[in-house]
């Protein structure tokens, strides 16, 4: 038994609040600059904002006084409800051609694998934590990867290939943090590697070494390692296939970010016309309210993916630096919670919350400029969007009670 | 209940951290190169986004008359035009808009595709609509999303001069066009460039600059203002070209020529100026401007009469007797000829086992070369001619500018042929021909083609003995120099008289060409030149002295007969013309 002296709220970390709400601020200054011209209030994304903001806030408190011990205690049962609130969408109308939204007779929807992936890290930290687990082996890392895998399948299927993304990258942090071998986490990354490599001889050559000097350094016995190769060469092999299943549209995706010049109007529309807007703002930005990119509309979905080229384009270089500054400032302050926490379940929620953050940061940072394929990933607490902004804070609300040590 | 205790190390701590960080700093770093290191380009292509440029066409140069009589003006006509991305039926559109105009809606539909060029750029539908159409479309703009008017100008011909050939056509410029075009870059899509004619000649003159005009767009293309930030340059229309054309005179002319075949030619011998040129038949010179159909350009290129060549430049003619103040030059030229040394003449003549006939069967009698000259008789040169040989004739042709082209100021000249030996050997094999050529050489006939143009030129040449400038239709500054036959002007003056002979002698074949006016003196030789496509061609060229002034004229009707009764009788109705209008003129 570890000690733990009795909730002090003044031991929270307020810096971590008022980073995300600095953000905010930011995000509200650019769907500020959108919405002059918008002709309702209604359809004016700086009153909807701010409307979410209220709400987000009042999340954000209902996590931050919820008790430890409730969700330790419940973990699998909130886990077991984000999986069906997953599934719902599946029985209702499909919007825009998918199943990621709730009509819950609100004027606006909601989407549920929002919160899913919270509750994956809360169940995943609550398996982890359970000591009857040796980490040190292969097959006992198979359990968690399930229980990130099973709601992820589901949202990958609604289809919303970025939420799922974010769902299963928790887990290397995670199993990381409990102290898996990062020769395991790289047997479990393999695989992907070689499907994506395969499609590229001199990158598959590149690939099949990287992996042979790996399992030669790793200590492993000749069979197993021998095994891990051929393995992966097997996937590598089967990634054709594979390539068949997917979507068009996600096909069409990754074409696109291979080849962004080869359809200038279809998906690589959008990482052009964002490239432009950044790089023309410069280092100052053009002025609020005074991107031409985003005002005469050239910027698509700008009021959240792409809110971040609103932000580059209207505020500049120096703005951008800002941003990411505070992004790294809350992350890290949430891993150094995470370390300094006394006992394993709060500091594997911690860090399984700031990868989703990470992930969310990373991913739309760099699909507005460009680096990775478009992914449809809103920026946290900057991106306007009802559901995301809400669980975001109430990320922030986990994050800032977990990093209190104490005992209920 | 938390019983595990968290075992992460400082280590874990730090690769996490340092994770974290460098992620974004990859993202930071990269948000750097575009937006600080590649901010120009960005900037310029943001610019380029968000401004359209728009062509203002500037306005083709006029077409002139000596005196600056406008001959082609520019006219506007209404387009009806649709931005593809605004329409929302077009199937259904276009059939509204053929009810709407009284037209059929295939006929938009395939000028949709002829025109189309991009999903925001206007593309056309229909031309010409009159007012009453614009009403009928303006009524009901509502179904008619997207669909627009808008005003082109257009060739039009004020004076109602024909002149189709020498003008020439503008066509609008597409992908294939473009692409053989010299200076590419200086036309796009849908300019008009000149296709034929003095139009083609002259383009880069005519053609002006085109202006620019910048509108900021939004995404979905539509403008919303106009960029100020940009200066909009204005269109420099093209130049006018002055023509040597005389208007009465072309006017009349082509008068002369309503239900002939041919060509007529006056010119101005002191200047090179051409003062009226005729191509007949011929054909309305909008013809080209719009739409042609398939059937209308068929039938206009499979007509016998051949109305698309331009005769003047394009047709080559046996020239006939014309031509036979070449053999007298070259007769004169030659050491030991006897220029009053009589011949006599029977009708025919025998070389060889060949009979050649004097077009005047019933025979000349005795004749000298200048008798000869007035009479045409065709004997004394068939006669005379064995004492040259086929490089004499050749030469004097070369000299007075035969076989290659004069330089006229308009496309696709015609060389037409001077034969010599190379050319016959090549043509005949060494031994397949003789001297007998020498003796249908010598009164135009056998192997000889002309361009009525050529003839302009000799009688130009003739005429102020052999310093004639280059023929034009264009007041330029620098003239393609002429050729420059050199002769004695002893020489000259046998020509001037035998010429002159033609016209006043009792029995000269250019009689009736003569106005028999004081102070009017014509020259002239008349032709009928047999040609194995039907009846004879008939010729007359000559000049006029009158007033300090010469007007030289070369007149060809095709299938016509005899020179001297048809061909000759024209030129004295235009020496006519020409007297009336200028004593009007010094009134």
């Amino acid at each position: 038994m570890i000690n733990l002296k009795k909730l002090n709220i003044s031991e929270a970390p307020w810096k971590i609040i008022l980073s995300a709400s600095f953000l905010s601020f930011i995000g509200l200054i650019a769907l500020s600059s959108i919405s002059y011209q918008s002709p309702s209030v209604a359809q004016n994304p700086f009153y909807k904002q701010l409307f979410f903001l209220i709400l987000a806030l009042i999340g954000f408190l209902i996590s931050f006084l919820t008790p430890k011990y409730l969700i330790h205690k419940y973990a699998y049962v909130i886990y077991s409800l984000g999986a069906v609130l997953v599934i719902l969408p599946f029985f209702g109308d499909t919007h825009a051609g998918t199943h990621r939204w709730l009509n819950v007779g609100l004027p606006f929807n909601f989407q549920p694998s929002e919160f899913a992936k919270i509750f994956s890290v809360i169940a995943l930290a609550r398996y982890l934590s359970d000591n009857t687990i040796n980490i040190q082996y292969f097959k006992s890392i198979i359990m968690p990867i399930l229980i990130a895998l099973f709601p992820a399948l589901i949202v990958l299927n609604q289809p919303d290939l970025g939420t799922a993304l974010v769902m299963v990258s928790v887990i290397f942090p995670m199993l990381y943090w409990s102290g898996a071998r990062p020769f395991y986490l790289f047997l479990l990354v393999a695989p992907l590697f070689s499907i994506l490599s395969a499609f590229n001889v001199i990158a598959f050559t590149i690939w099949a070494s990287v992996i042979a000097i790996v399992v030669f350094y790793s200590n492993t016995k000749i069979i197993s390692g021998a095994g891990y190769f051929f393995g992966n060469i097997f996937f590598g092999l089967l990634s054709r296939p594979i390539w068949e299943m997917l979507n068009p549209y996600q096909q069409n995706r990754v074409l696109t970010f291979i080849y962004p010049e080869k359809d200038p109007l279809g998906a690589a529309y959008q990482i052009i016309q964002s490239k432009t807007a950044i790089g023309s703002g410069g280092l100052f930005g053009k002025g609020w309210g005074a991107g031409t990119q985003t005002h005469l509309k050239f910027l698509p979905v700008q009021e959240s993916d792409f809110i971040l080229s609103v932000i580059g384009e209207e505020l500049g270089f120096v703005a951008i630096v800002i941003v990411l500054f505070t992004f790294g400032y809350l992350i890290s302050h949430i891993i150094r919670g995470s370390f300094l926490s006394k006992d394993k379940f709060s500091s594997l929620v911690l860090i399984g919350l700031a990868s989703i953050l990470l992930a969310h940061v990373f991913v739309n940072t760099a699909m507005t400029v460009g680096l990775i394929p478009v992914k449809g990933l809103p920026l946290p607490f900057i991106s306007a969007g009802g559901t995301f902004l809400l669980s975001s804070y109430l990320m922030i609300g986990l994050v800032m009670r977990f990093s209190i040590n104490y005992s209920d | 209940m938390l019983k595990s205790e968290n075992i992460v190390s400082s280590r874990q701590y730090f690769i996490a951290r340092a994770l974290a960080w460098s992620m974004l700093l990859i993202i930071g770093i990269r948000y750097f190169q575009i937006q600080i290191v590649e901010h120009e380009i960005y900037k310029l292509k943001s610019n380029t986004n968000r401004i359209r440029k728009v062509n203002k066409n500037a306005p083709r140069g006029l077409i002139l008359d000596r005196d600056g009589e406008i001959l082609v003006d520019n006219y506007p006509v209404y387009v009806l035009t649709a931005i593809p991305g605004e329409m929302e039926n077009k199937g259904n559109q276009f059939k509204l808009i053929a009810n709407y105009i009284e037209s059929d809606s295939s006929k938009i539909h395939s000028s949709y595709k002829k025109y189309y060029r991009g999903r925001f750029i206007p593309t056309r539908l229909a031309k010409d609509m009159n007012f009453s159409q614009l009403g009928n479309l303006e009524e009901n703009k509502l179904n008619l999303a997207g669909v627009y008017y808008d005003q082109i100008p257009e060739r039009y011909f004020p004076n109602g001069v024909r002149a189709p050939h020498l003008f020439g056509y503008v066509k609008e410029v597409d992908r294939p066009i473009r692409k053989n075009l010299k200076n590419k870059d200086a036309y796009e899509l849908g300019d008009l460039v000149g296709w034929s004619g003095l139009e083609k000649q002259y383009e880069t003159f005519l053609m002006g600059q085109r202006g620019t005009s910048f509108y900021e767009v939004n995404a979905t293309g539509r403008e919303v203002g106009v960029a100020t930030e940009l200066d909009e340059t204005r269109p420099i229309p093209g130049n006018n070209i002055r023509t040597t054309l005389d208007l009465e005179l072309q006017l009349f002319c082509e008068e002369l020529m309503k239900d002939m075949k041919g060509s007529i030619l006056i010119g101005d011998p002191l200047t090179g100026g051409v003062l009226a040129a005729i191509s007949a038949p011929d054909y309305t010179p909008d013809f080209f401007t719009g739409l042609i159909t398939e059937s209308d350009w068929n039938s206009m290129k499979s007509d016998p009469d051949k109305p698309l060549i331009n005769r003047y430049v394009q047709g080559t003619y046996i020239p006939g007797s014309i031509v036979k103040m070449i053999t007298q030059a070259s007769l004169l030229k030659k050491e030991g000829f006897e220029k009053d040394k009589k011949y006599y003449c029977p009708g025919f003549y025998q070389f060889g086992d060949r009979i050649f006939g004097c077009w005047f069967t019933e025979g000349h009698g005795e004749l000298s070369l200048n008798e000869a000259m007035a009479v045409s008789c065709d004997v004394y040169f068939y006669k005379t001619v064995t004492q040259l040989n086929l490089q004499n004739l050749h030469d004097t042709f070369k000299q007075f500018g035969f076989g290659s082209k004069t330089n006229i100021d308009v496309p696709n000249e015609a060389n037409g042929l001077i034969p010599d030996k190379d050319y016959m050997t090549k043509r005949y094999g060494k031994y397949g021909w003789s001297r007998g050529v020498l003796l249908n050489l010598a009164i135009g006939q056998g192997e000889l083609l002309v361009t009525p143009i050529q003839i302009l030129n000799y009688i130009n040449l003739l005429s102020t003995k052999g310093v004639s400038p280059s023929n034009h239709f264009v007041f330029v500054d620098n003239l393609p120099l002429n050729v420059k036959p050199n002769l004695s002007s002893e020489i000259w003056d046998i020509i001037h008289n035998g010429l002159r002979s033609a016209i006043i002698s009792s029995a000269g074949t250019g009689k009736k060409s003569d106005p028999q006016v004081e102070g009017f003196v014509v020259y002239g030789k008349t032709g009928t030149a047999e040609n194995s496509h039907g009846d004879n061609h008939a010729w007359f060229v000559g000049w006029a002295d009158y007033k300090q002034k010469k007007y030289s004229l070369a007149i060809l009707l095709e299938n016509a007969g005899s020179g001297g009764a048809i061909a000759a009788p024209l030129a004295r109705k235009i020496f006519d013309k020409i007297i009336s209008k200028n004593s009007y003129a010094s009134r």
